[in-house]
C-alpha cells in the first residue's frame, strides 16, 4: 500500500525556510528559484525525499509553463503549485500525478495572496516619493527591501500552515477518497500539462511557423529520444536556414530596388 | 551654481547590473516596476553626483513614474540612462526615451526569455528530471543563473552604445522574435508526445471487440494528445477561455472517465 509520511515540525519550518527564499526571487523573478522545478527539488530536499521531488517539480513545471499573466487572465501561483505537490505526494502516498491537481486549491489561494500585495503595494509609493524627494536613499531602499521581506514572508506562512498544519486533515480527506477519484487526479495530471503548452501555442504559434510544430511531434513520437534537446538542435538549425533565405530575400529585394533608391533619402 | 558629474568606471556599470535583479521589488499595479527601477540605480547616481543631493533627488524622481518591461531590458535601459545622466543631458529627454522604449524592449525581452528560453530550458530538465535525475533541477537552476547573470551584458550594452543601440536591436527583433517562434513551437510539439497522456482503457471496445485505442493508435500514434492541445489552443485562443475553469474542467472530466472505467 501506499506510504503515508508525517511532517515533523523541523521539516516545516525548513520548508517554511525554502519558500521564503523561493519567495524573495518570486518578487525580483531574477534566478528563477520560483518555479515548480526549483522549488519541488528544495522542498524535496527539505523533507529528505529528493528524488520524489526532482519528479513532483518536472511535472508541476510543465503544466505552469504557459501561465503567465497573458491577456489579463490571473495564473494560480506556480511557486506554490511546486511545493504542495510535494507536501501532498509526500504526505498522502499517492502519485505526484495526482498530487497535482489536489495541490491546486493551494496556488489559487497564493494567486490571491499576490494580487493582495500587489494593490497593497500602491500604498508604498508616496513615502517612497517622499523619500526621493528628500534624496534619503537609505529610507528609500529600507522600504524596498521591507516590500520584500513582508512578501516572502506572507509566503513561508501559508507553506508552513498548509504543509505543517493541515497535513493530517488533507491526508484524512485524500485518504477517504475512493479509488476511481484517486485515478481520476491522477489521468487529470496526465492532462494538465497540456495547459501550459496550449497557453504558450496560444503566443507563438502563428500561421508561418505551424509546420515545425508537427515535425517536432513527428520526431518525438517516431524516435526514441530521452529528452527535447535534439528536437532543439535542429529547430535552431531550421530556424538559422530560414534567417539566411530571409537575408537572402531581403538583399535580391534592395537589388531589385536600386534604380529608384534615389527618391527615400533622408 | 554647476553641477559636477563623476565618471563612470566599467566597475560601475557592472555592480549596477548585478543589483538590478532586485528590479521588480515593490511591484505595485499602481507603477508596477517604478520603485525597484529606480533602487537599483541610487548607488550609480550616488557616484555620479556625489554628495549634490538635489541632483540625486531629481534623477530618482525622474524614474518614478509607470514602468513595466522584462527585467533584463529594464537593466539595459539603466545603462542607458546611466550613460545619459553622465552625459548631463536633459531628463525630459531621458524620461522620454525610458518611457518609449520600455514598452517595445518588454516584447523583445519576453519573446527571449518568457518564450524561448523558459520552455526550451522546462522542456530539456523535466525531460531529464523526469525519473527523478538529480541533473534536471540542477541544469535548470545552472541555466537561469547565467540567465540573470547576463544583465551585465545588457547593462554594458546599454551604457557603451546609448541611443544607437535601439535601433540596431529594432532592427533585428523582427528576425529574433521569428527565430525564437520557430525554436519554441517545434520544442512545445517535442513535447507533447512525452508530457501530455491521453489514452483509453485498453479493455475499452466497441462495435464487438474493435479496440478503441487501437484506432486511434492506427492513425497516428499520440494523436490524441495532440489534438488535446489543439482542443486547448482553440478554447484559449478563440473562446478566450479563463484557465482555472480549463484546469478544473480538466479535472471534472478525468473523474467523469474514471468512474466510467474509460480510461
Amino acid at each position: 500500500m501506499e506510504i503515508t509520511m508525517e511532517i515533523t515540525l523541523i521539516q516545516g519550518i525548513l520548508l517554511a525556510i525554502v519558500a521564503f527564499i523561493c519567495g524573495i526571487d518570486q518578487c525580483w523573478e531574477a534566478f528563477y528559484w520560483f518555479r515548480p522545478m526549483v522549488v519541488a527539488f528544495f522542498a524535496g530536499i527539505a523533507l529528505g525525499d529528493m528524488k520524489l521531488g526532482i519528479q513532483a517539480g518536472a511535472i508541476a513545471e510543465l503544466s505552469y509553463l504557459g501561465l503567465l499573466t497573458v491577456g489579463g487572465t490571473v495564473p494560480p501561483d506556480p511557486l506554490m503549485a511546486g511545493m504542495m505537490t510535494v507536501v501532498i505526494a509526500y504526505t498522502t502516498g499517492k502519485g505526484v500525478e495526482t498530487a497535482l491537481g489536489l495541490s491546486l486549491p493551494f496556488a489559487l489561494l497564493a494567486q490571491w495572496l499576490g494580487i493582495f500585495f500587489n494593490t497593497v503595494y500602491a500604498g508604498f509609493m508616496r513615502p517612497l516619493e517622499a523619500a526621493a524627494k528628500a534624496a534619503d536613499t537609505k529610507k528609500f531602499r529600507n522600504i524596498v527591501y521591507l516590500s520584500v521581506a513582508i512578501k516572502a514572508g506572507a509566503v513561508a506562512l501559508l507553506t508552513f500552515l498548509a504543509a505543517y498544519g493541515l497535513q493530517k486533515p488533507i491526508q484524512e480527506f485524500v485518504n477517504a477518497f475512493p479509488k476511481e477519484l484517486i485515478h481520476g487526479f491522477e489521468i487529470a495530471g496526465n492532462l494538465l500539462p497540456a495547459v501550459g503548452l496550449g497557453l504558450l501555442l496560444m503566443i507563438m504559434l502563428k500561421k508561418e511557423n505551424a509546420p515545425y510544430l508537427f515535425i517536432g511531434f513527428l520526431i518525438a513520437t517516431f524516435t526514441s529520444v530521452g529528452n527535447v534537446l535534439p528536437i532543439a538542435i535542429a529547430a535552431i538549425a531550421i530556424a538559422y536556414i530560414d534567417y539566411m533565405y530571409d537575408q537572402k530575400m531581403a538583399k535580391a529585394a534592395s537589388v531589385s530596388m536600386e534604380g529608384g533608391a534615389d527618391d527615400d533619402g533622408i | 551654481m554647476t553641477v559636477s558629474r563623476n565618471k563612470l568606471t566599467k566597475q560601475d556599470i557592472n555592480k549596477m547590473s548585478l543589483y538590478s535583479v532586485i528590479e521588480q521589488s515593490c511591484f505595485s499595479f499602481e507603477r508596477m516596476q517604478a520603485a525597484g527601477f529606480t533602487l537599483s540605480m541610487v548607488p550609480t547616481f550616488k557616484k555620479i553626483y556625489g554628495d549634490q543631493k538635489e541632483e540625486i533627488a531629481a534623477a530618482m524622481m525622474n524614474n518614478m513614474d509607470f514602468i513595466n518591461t522584462e527585467p533584463h531590458m529594464a537593466t539595459f535601459l539603466m545603462g542607458l540612462i546611466v550613460s545619459l545622466e553622465e552625459a548631463g543631458e536633459d531628463r525630459e529627454m531621458i524620461k522620454g526615451i525610458k518611457t518609449g522604449l520600455f514598452g517595445p524592449l518588454a516584447g523583445l525581452g519576453d519573446a527571449i526569455f518568457w518564450f524561448t528560453l523558459l520552455p526550451i530550458s522546462a522542456a530539456i530538465c523535466c525531460s531529464i528530471a523526469k525519473d527523478g535525475s538529480v541533473l534536471g533541477p540542477l541544469l535548470y537552476i545552472g541555466i537561469w543563473f547565467v540567465a540573470a547573470i547576463s544583465r551585465i551584458w545588457f547593462g554594458r550594452l546599454g551604457y557603451t552604445l546609448g541611443v544607437n543601440a535601439v535601433s540596431t536591436i529594432s532592427e533585428n527583433a523582427n528576425a529574433i522574435t521569428k527565430a525564437a517562434g520557430i525554436l519554441g513551437v517545434m520544442v512545445v510539439g517535442g513535447l507533447i508526445p512525452s508530457y501530455v497522456s491521453l489514452e483509453f482503457a485498453k479493455k475499452l471496445t466497441v462495435a464487438g471487440g474493435v479496440n478503441v485505442q487501437g484506432v486511434f493508435d492506427g492513425i497516428l500514434p499520440n494523436v490524441l494528445p495532440l489534438g488535446f492541445v489543439f482542443l486547448l489552443y482553440w478554447l484559449f485562443k478563440k473562446k478566450n477561455a479563463n484557465v482555472i475553469v480549463i484546469i478544473l474542467g480538466i479535472i471534472v472530466f478525468s473523474i467523469g472517465m474514471s468512474y466510467l472505467g474509460w480510461m
